[in-house]
């Protein structure tokens, strides 16, 4: 087996450049800069308490499902090649295929240590932040209620996210400043002063359950613990042992409030914070899911009681459901699925596995890019996508790499990668029309918004097709005049046509052609020389492999 | 409660298996002859339903429509007048109307909770309160799944000028996957500009990208397509996932929209100009002739929305009056027009007409001669679709204030739609949360007065 990985974990990380990133951010943060952070430092072996470090926790994950493809008597797939994992790491890290010049410096680099060098170089770029933000924004936001008016407080949220991917927050604490995020006028944007300032806030997460103390309980239990009390607001859950007066004890910790009415900083005590079941005549008080209660002599606000709750280490919720859904974001399907919905009734498909790397997360201090690094490293991630035949449905679960379908800001990005796009600046003149507000970037996304089907799921629509073959992105992409890419391509002189055609394809699938695939499109272009057509065909090519299902889907 | 469960889990994976089966069968159908079959069997004219929802955004004002109240203070300016049914009377600015009543069945009765635009308009759109993570489908993607053709050209579930910024999942179809997704043509936006307006021509009523850029010719497109195809084919044959098998599926379907003589059912030109004209020559009018002329090709659900200039116009809080008149107008000519068009072509019998808002209005006038949100009592309107039409339903009070006689709620509502279309509507989907979801509320019983 050649899956390289045995480089001393994170070393790359330490380059001068992102430490100098990490102290910049950590500064604007108010974080103290953590040159000791662990994610630079290798985490000690040490015996006491079983802490792994990355290649250990490695090893573990590869024991674990090699185990259960073994129990199963199936092999799981072939390895994937470089070209493979390159394109699926840039895609699952910073959200968008690598560029030619990436892919051939990878092909060629011979180290053996280089994936797992490609894995600390992409972390540590700001459009791992970026994909990052844009990941945990759209799943913290699927489906809540909707609401139009928070455009500003989605951009804010997403800055906040950033910044904290950026320096590799601790999970613990991100969720916990989070959760007890201010909700006062400036942060709510509810007046036009507010809105001026851009704060990066995470409100939009409060907003977007419509300060309601129900739905931003459900929302919190169920994306940070994977426990759905939500069923219970109405009813005792019929699926769990959820009862309707704990999802409102539970709710007890938030407060209702009207946009930009702040609450209460300080809780008093556990009966002058109950509330009274809505239709009923049963009140509560705030309590934890475990069924104990708030120490209320802290002197900390309820929302910080309950934060400090759910990220204790000995939570039996928090480490894991976070492990399962960093799980799903890799491999396209959590140790337990739906990845949200870790009820004792929808067990995991490896629980020892899950329970271990949720203790090694905690004991990790909830350091986001250890798991990274080990679920990036593991041999499920690096199997390949291509199926072997009819007998990979009954394969166990992560034995071959499913496909997924991109996000949209996946495939905008990859689109603008491949093609060189770049979008036209607006500039407004006094007199003149206003210029057209929404951006390529904002169309594309408003066709391919995102749902809430999974990625592993079908969910490409008409539409989307049209765009993708007729749409001005696309025509502008395979334009002879306007597009970079094919400029590039087929003017370049010292480039023969497999030469060219091979190039199209390391732009848009980041390979090269089989010997099948480029004797067909070489034929094809070459049968439109004599009408000194040879570049229009260039352009079907290219066309071709924009919007070929390889293309638009990580695989 | 665990057997439970375990068969749900097993019914997913059912359902992946036949997404898998009709994404194939979409593009091979000598794969599976008996799917083959079974698309002939659902595009037979002759066992086709439809539904057209005509949705006025805001929340249309029930005491000033088909629940006035004349002589009471709440009754506001406009008359009633009689309509060809005796005995039910309805607004002086819907005449059109007025004279097709025994085809309409007028709920009056309408009694729901939610007073907020964004979670009424879901819930009166995809049948339950949002409640995440469940996506619920919207009505649209629901009716498409149950009658739709799968291998048809043109989509099954058209969506015309909505205006979606107000809950975008009121419109999209949630748990059950783009497939399912309406094709949505002349979106309305916000600043979005006038009804009337037609500098692009046809209202914006074309869909958008459906013929390649000019510069590329026909035999180039079909050359583009072929090495597409061939790399698809082998792409999908090593990568037989969901989401490869639903790309090609859903390219399949728009090469197949764009090379059809389908796709002409959006060329409004066809049309003489008196026909256009008699539907009003506006983004709704054009919109209900569009409906028309889908439904006449086999599309089971087409929406309209009537939400006027700026998207939003049956939000009255301010000059209720004027506003609600002009929309009347343009309402009376569209769907009057689309209904006797629907009925001489003998399509109506097989047509379920829905005509509703996401809540009605206060029946008291406030201070800016205008009406506020109002979801305790107000009206929809049922149409066609063989049901017992030419009847009002369910009685508010003198001053509109509330139900008096038969609350109906919005399961009611949809489960008698969906039983006018013959379709069950405690039938399950299964949905993102991996639990079976019924199409309507289990709680929710047809009205028996009109489907019973």
């Amino acid at each position: 087996m050649n899956v390289v990985r045995h480089l001393p974990s994170g070393a790359p990380s330490c380059h001068r450049m992102a430490v100098a990133v990490v102290v910049c951010v950590s500064l604007l943060l108010g974080l103290p800069a953590r040159a000791d952070d662990a994610a630079c430092t290798p985490a000690q072996s040490e015996s006491v308490g079983g802490i792994m470090d990355v290649a250990e926790l490695i090893a573990y994950i590869d024991l674990q499902l090699g185990a259960s493809w073994e129990k199963a008597q199936h092999q799981p797939a072939p390895l994937a090649d470089d070209a493979e994992y390159l394109r699926r790491a840039h895609l699952d890290l910073i959200g968008k295929i690598p560029s030619v010049s990436e892919l051939q410096a990878f092909l060629q680099d011979a180290r053996p240590d280089k994936r797992a060098r490609l894995i600390d170089e992409l972390l540590n770029r700001g459009a791992h932040a970026q994909h990052f933000a844009n990941t945990w924004r759209n799943s913290m936001l699927a489906g809540t209620p909707e609401n139009v008016a928070s455009e500003q407080l989605l951009r804010q949220f997403h800055t906040w996210l950033r910044l904290r991917f950026t320096v590799n927050m601790p999970y613990d604490r991100l969720v916990g400043e989070l959760l007890t995020a201010p909700l006062d006028e400036g942060a709510m944007q509810v007046n036009r002063m507010a809105a001026q300032r851009f704060v990066p806030t995470p409100a939009a997460f409060f907003q977007a359950n419509e300060l309601k103390r129900e739905q931003i309980a459900a929302s919190t239990s169920r994306f940070f613990l994977g426990v759905q009390v939500q069923c219970a607001q109405c009813h005792d859950h019929p699926f769990s042992h959820w009862k309707q007066s704990e999802f409102w004890s539970l709710a007890a910790f938030f407060d209702t409030t009207a946009p930009g009415v702040a609450e209460a900083q300080e809780a008093s005590t556990g009966s002058a914070n109950a509330i009274r079941i809505p239709d009923s005549d049963v009140t509560v008080e705030p309590t934890y899911l475990d069924g104990t209660r708030p120490d209320w002599d802290s002197g900390a606000s309820k929302r910080e009681l309950l934060a400090g709750w759910m990220t204790r280490t000995d939570n039996p919720y928090f480490a894991k459901a976070g492990v399962n859904r960093l799980w799903d974001h890799f491999l396209g399907r959590g140790f337990v699925h739906p990845v949200d919905d870790l009820d004792p009734a929808n067990p995991p498909s490896h629980p020892e596995l899950l329970n271990e790397m949720a203790r090694q997360f905690s004991l990790h201090r909830f350091d986001l890019n250890y798991l990274v690094r080990a679920i990036m490293q593991s041999r499920a991630y690096q199997l390949t996508s291509r199926s072997s035949g009819s007998t990979d449905d009954e394969r166990p679960h992560f034995a071959r790499m499913p496909v997924r379908r991109m996000t949209a800001d996946q495939l905008f990005n990859s689109i603008v990668q491949a093609t060189g796009f770049r979008e036209p600046r607006r500039i407004a003149r006094p007199g003149a029309p206003v210029p057209e507000m929404a951006t390529a970037a904002d169309a594309f996304r408003n066709r391919f918004a995102d749902s809430a089907v999974p990625l592993t799921e079908a969910e490409t629509s008409i539409l989307q097709a049209l765009t993708l073959m007729n749409g001005k992105l696309t025509s502008d992409a395979t334009d002879l005049e306007s597009s970079e890419t094919l400029v590039a391509v087929t003017e370049a002189p010292f480039l023969d046509t497999p030469q060219r055609v091979e190039m199209l394809f390391m732009a848009t699938l980041s390979r090269s052609p089989t010997a099948e695939e480029l004797e067909e499109l070489v034929a094809y272009v070459v049968a439109a020389e004599p009408d000194g057509a040879a570049k229009t065909a260039l352009a079907d090519v290219f066309w071709a492999l924009l919007n070929s299902a390889e293309f638009a889907l990580n695989h | 409660m665990k057997p439970f469960i375990c068969r749900s889990r097993c019914d997913q994976l059912t359902r992946r298996d036949m997404l898998r089966l009709s994404c194939a069968g979409l593009v091979g159908g000598a794969t599976f002859p008996w799917l083959q079959a079974m698309a002939d069997q659902a595009s037979q004219p002759a066992a086709r339903r439809a539904c057209i929802l005509l949705w006025m955004n805001g929340g249309p004002s029930q005491m000033d429509t088909f629940d006035l109240k004349p002589g009471h203070k709440n009754g506001g300016e406009f008359k009633e007048i009689a309509t060809t049914v005796p005995g039910i009377r309805i607004s002086e600015h819907l005449p059109k109307i007025a004279g097709m009543a025994e085809d309409l069945a007028i709920l009056r009765s309408m009694s729901t909770k939610e007073g907020d635009h964004s979670r009424a308009a879901y819930l009166l759109r995809n049948g339950y309160l949002p409640q995440p993570p469940v996506s619920y489908p919207t009505l649209g993607a629901l009716v498409s799944k149950e009658l739709g053709n799968p291998a048809a050209a043109l989509p099954n579930f058209v969506s015309i000028a909505p205006y979606r910024n107000l809950n975008p999942a009121a419109y999209a179809p949630g748990f059950l996957g783009s497939q399912y997704a309406p094709l949505i043509v002349g979106e309305a936006r916000p600043g979005g500009g006038s009804d009337q307006d037609d500098r692009n021509g046809d209202y914006g009523l074309t869909v958008d990208d459906l013929s390649a850029p000019s510069g590329v010719s026909r035999e180039a497109v079909t050359a583009r397509l072929g090495i597409l195809n061939s790399l698809n084919d082998r792409f999908v044959g090593s990568h037989p996932d969901a989401p490869a098998l639903g790309y090609r599926s859903a390219y399949a379907q728009a090469v197949r929209l764009m090379r059809s003589d389908a796709a002409k059912a959006f060329d409004l030109d066809e049309e003489e100009d008196r026909v256009r004209d008699s539907y009003g020559r506006n983004r709704f009018g054009q919109g209900c002739l569009l409906a028309r002329r889908l439904v006449e090709r086999g599309v089971p659900f087409v929406e309209v929305t009537h939400g006027g200039d700026g998207g939003i116009g049956w939000d009255t809080h301010t000059n209720n009056f004027d506003g609600v008149k002009q929309l009347s107008e343009t309402l009376d000519a569209g769907w009057a027009t689309l209904m006797s068009e629907l009925k001489a072509r003998g399509l109506l019998a097989s047509t379920v007409v829905v005509w509703m808002g996401e809540f009605g209005r206060t029946p008291q006038i406030n201070t800016n001669a205008g009406r506020d949100h109002f979801p305790n009592a107000w009206s929809t309107v049922l149409a066609g679709g063989g049901m017992r039409t030419g009847q009002v339903i369910g009685r508010t009070s003198d001053d509109g204030m509330k139900v008096e006689d038969r609350p109906i709620s919005v399961p009611d509502l949809l489960a008698t739609v969906f039983s006018a279309l013959g379709v069950d509507p405690m039938k399950q989907n299964i949905s993102n949360v991996g639990r079976p979801i019924r199409l309507v509320d289990p709680a929710a019983a047809p009205i028996e007065e009109l489907v019973g």
